[in-house]
């Protein structure tokens, strides 16, 4: 069983604390994403995890031994990085079997892990050639290749996407997938892009300024975030917030409570209407076509902008009069604070 | 005129123009070699470039007029040396450098750059006392050991940190990752990724080495302990007066090495200076 447990980990680069105490419980087998904006702490957390940085206070347990000291290659853990970090003087086979030959693994031990990990990944034509060879989804696949020689406990990934484009980007995502699926191993994954968040994790952690701000899985963060910050964080394009005073008119029929000062709802949650028997009115500022959906951007009489997905029929032209209308049921609450109510 | 015709007329006039700008560089070399086969009358007569009589004695005298072959050897294995040591040194020192975050680094690296700036003429005088004092005087050590841990090693030793300033550090969190130790890392990841950067310190360390000429002055005396460029100021007459023949024989066989690895390492002699900013 390799559970991770963190203990009000903490990390101080200097006298600037960059992760402030973060408590979590990743279950074995379990593939949990940490997700949040440049410069939460998330790569920090994730190295921290890996022993490439030392934690400052609090304690890690891996497998359900105390890892605060013990050095990286000792952890049990196998590292994606997000440039790939394949060693450009050796080949692919070369790459993936220089972990083992590091830790003394006898040569023929060492061929065979290499050619199931190769065998697994579809690498075999591919395992004489260095990595300047290769294309970016292939110096990928060699990178996961490394990480699964070694039989890690954990693998860590940290933004093993971001370097590929929009199409292999989907393609790797689901072999990703498929290979946790195949393993069953502990992951943990790093990404700021929330779409890998959503579809990927049973669990997502969602960072901001070093701290948890919410762990739940991705239709629990997506349903019931919260805060404002989860809320507009999960979810594309971003949940509408709105101040009461204005939203009213579009909770009509739902119980707003008492201590709530905004409303939040999504922009495919909001459908046009008539402006006349509208709850909400305003001017469509910008219609954005993406094929599929048109995102209109709303100036609504109070100022504000609310963005408003639309999927059925020819979207109203710039500068249109529009209503809008909102089921109760997906309206988010939150208090002055920004905390869901 | 169609535009295949202007490439090529294009094509000769640059040609012609590199070809006439190479002639001041090219000539002294082709002199030097031509004088080396001719008598010391025939290079004082009418100036030409092929000589009228063939003197290939010259290059046997060069052997017989001092123990040339043995001060070939010493030129050879003291520039090796200095070269194997300066790559090893400088690339620890510019990899802890580049790498490894310890109090006062920078300081450091200033102190080094700044000990750059005094001319080694004025550093003479005291290396001469503190050798001395040593007792290496008429030995071959101060030629290992000033260019090693003097100026040539602190160049060596920065341009081994810059390169190694620009190495991927995710490479090396892998290797950590691997199971290298810092040691490792280096011997392991960062030395064989930093071949460019080798090469330029080992030919820029080695023609150094191989064309220095005041330390040999001034720490040896013994004709056999001799290096190249001291050797070649040696070949006179009774009077003191130079032997241009043999001098310039000598100096044709002294360039062989220096054209061998030229050949051989053409591209990355021109990289290392470009790297370097040091002219050739």
């Amino acid at each position: 069983m390799t559970k991770v447990l963190l203990k009000d980990i903490r990390k101080n680069f200097g006298t600037v604390e960059v992760i402030r105490g973060v408590d979590l419980e990743i279950e074995d087998g379990e593939f949990v994403v940490f997700v949040g904006p440049s410069g939460c702490g998330k790569s920090t957390l994730l190295r921290l995890i890996s022993g490439l940085e030392h934690i400052s206070d609090g304690e890690l347990h891996i497998g359900g031994r105390l890892v605060n000291e013990v050095p990286a290659a000792r952890r049990g853990v196998a590292m994606v990085f997000q440039s790939y970090a394949l060693y450009p003087h050796l080949t692919v086979r070369d790459n993936m079997g220089f972990g083992l030959k590091v830790r003394k693994v006898p040569a023929s031990e060492r061929a065979r892990r290499v050619s199931e990990a190769a065998a697994t990944l579809k690498l075999e034509p591919l395992l004489d050639r260095f990595p300047r060879q290769l294309s970016g989804g292939q110096r990928q696949r060699v990178a996961i290749g490394r990480a699964i020689v070694g039989n890690p406990d954990v693998f860590l990934f940290d933004e093993p996407l971001s370097n590929l484009d929009a199409e292999l980007r989907v393609h790797m995502r689901s072999e990703i997938a498929a290979l946790h699926q195949r393993l069953s191993t502990t992951m943990i994954y790093v990404t700021h892009d929330q779409i890998e968040a959503m579809t990927l994790a049973d669990k997502i952690v969602v960072l901001r300024d070093g701290r948890i701000e919410q762990v739940g899985s991705p239709r629990d963060l997506y349903d019931s975030p919260r805060t404002i910050f989860v809320a507009q964080f999960i979810g594309s394009p971003k949940m509408n917030i709105l101040p009461l005073a204005d939203g009213q008119p579009i909770a009509l029929g739902a119980s707003v409570p008492a201590t709530a000062t905004s409303v939040g709802i999504r922009p495919e949650h909001l459908s046009l209407g008539q402006p006349s028997n509208s709850t909400l009115r305003g001017k469509v500022g910008l219609a954005e076509y993406t094929g599929a959906v048109t995102l209109l951007h709303v100036a609504l009489d109070g100022g504000q902008t609310c963005l408003v997905i639309h999927n059925q029929g020819p979207a109203p032209e710039t500068g249109a009069e529009v209503g809008l209308r909102a089921e109760p049921g997906h309206l988010h609450f939150f208090d002055k604070e920004g905390r869901a109510v | 005129m169609t535009a295949r015709r202007t490439e090529i007329l294009y094509r000769i006039c640059w040609t012609v123009a590199l070809l006439l700008l190479a002639v001041p560089f090219v000539f002294p070399f082709l002199w030097m070699i031509s004088g080396g086969f001719k008598s010391t009358t025939e290079i004082f007569g009418t100036p030409t470039l092929i000589p009228r009589i063939w003197r290939f004695e010259n290059f046997v005298e060069v052997f017989t007029y001092q123990p040339f072959a043995r001060q070939y050897f010493n030129s050879l294995y003291i520039a090796a040396t200095v070269t194997v040591l300066t790559l090893f040194i400088a690339s620890l020192a510019g990899y802890a450098l580049a790498r490894i975050r310890f109090a006062g680094a920078g300081l450091l690296m200033l102190f080094l750059v700044m000990a750059l700036m005094v001319p080694e003429e004025v550093t003479i005088i005291p290396n001469f006392f503190l050798i001395r004092a040593m007792g290496l005087i008429d030995t071959h050590w101060p030629l290992v050991l000033l260019p090693v841990f003097g100026p040539q090693g602190v160049v060596a030793t920065f341009l081994m940190r810059q390169f190694f300033l620009a190495l991927p550090k995710e490479l090396e969190d892998a290797g950590k990752m691997d199971g290298l130790s810092r040691f490792g890392v280096w011997l392991k990841i960062a030395l064989p990724m930093s071949r460019p950067a080798l090469a330029a310190v080992a030919i820029i360390t080695f023609l150094h080495s191989w064309n220095l000429f005041l330390e040999p002055l001034i720490f040896l005396s013994s004709l056999e302990k001799f290096t190249l460029p001291l050797a070649l100021s040696n070949f006179n007459d009774s009077y003191g007066l130079p032997l241009w023949n043999l001098q310039l024989a000598a100096t044709s066989l002294a360039v062989v090495p220096i054209l061998i690895i030229y050949l051989i390492a053409q591209r990355q002699i021109i990289e290392s200076f470009a790297l370097s900013g040091v002219k050739g």
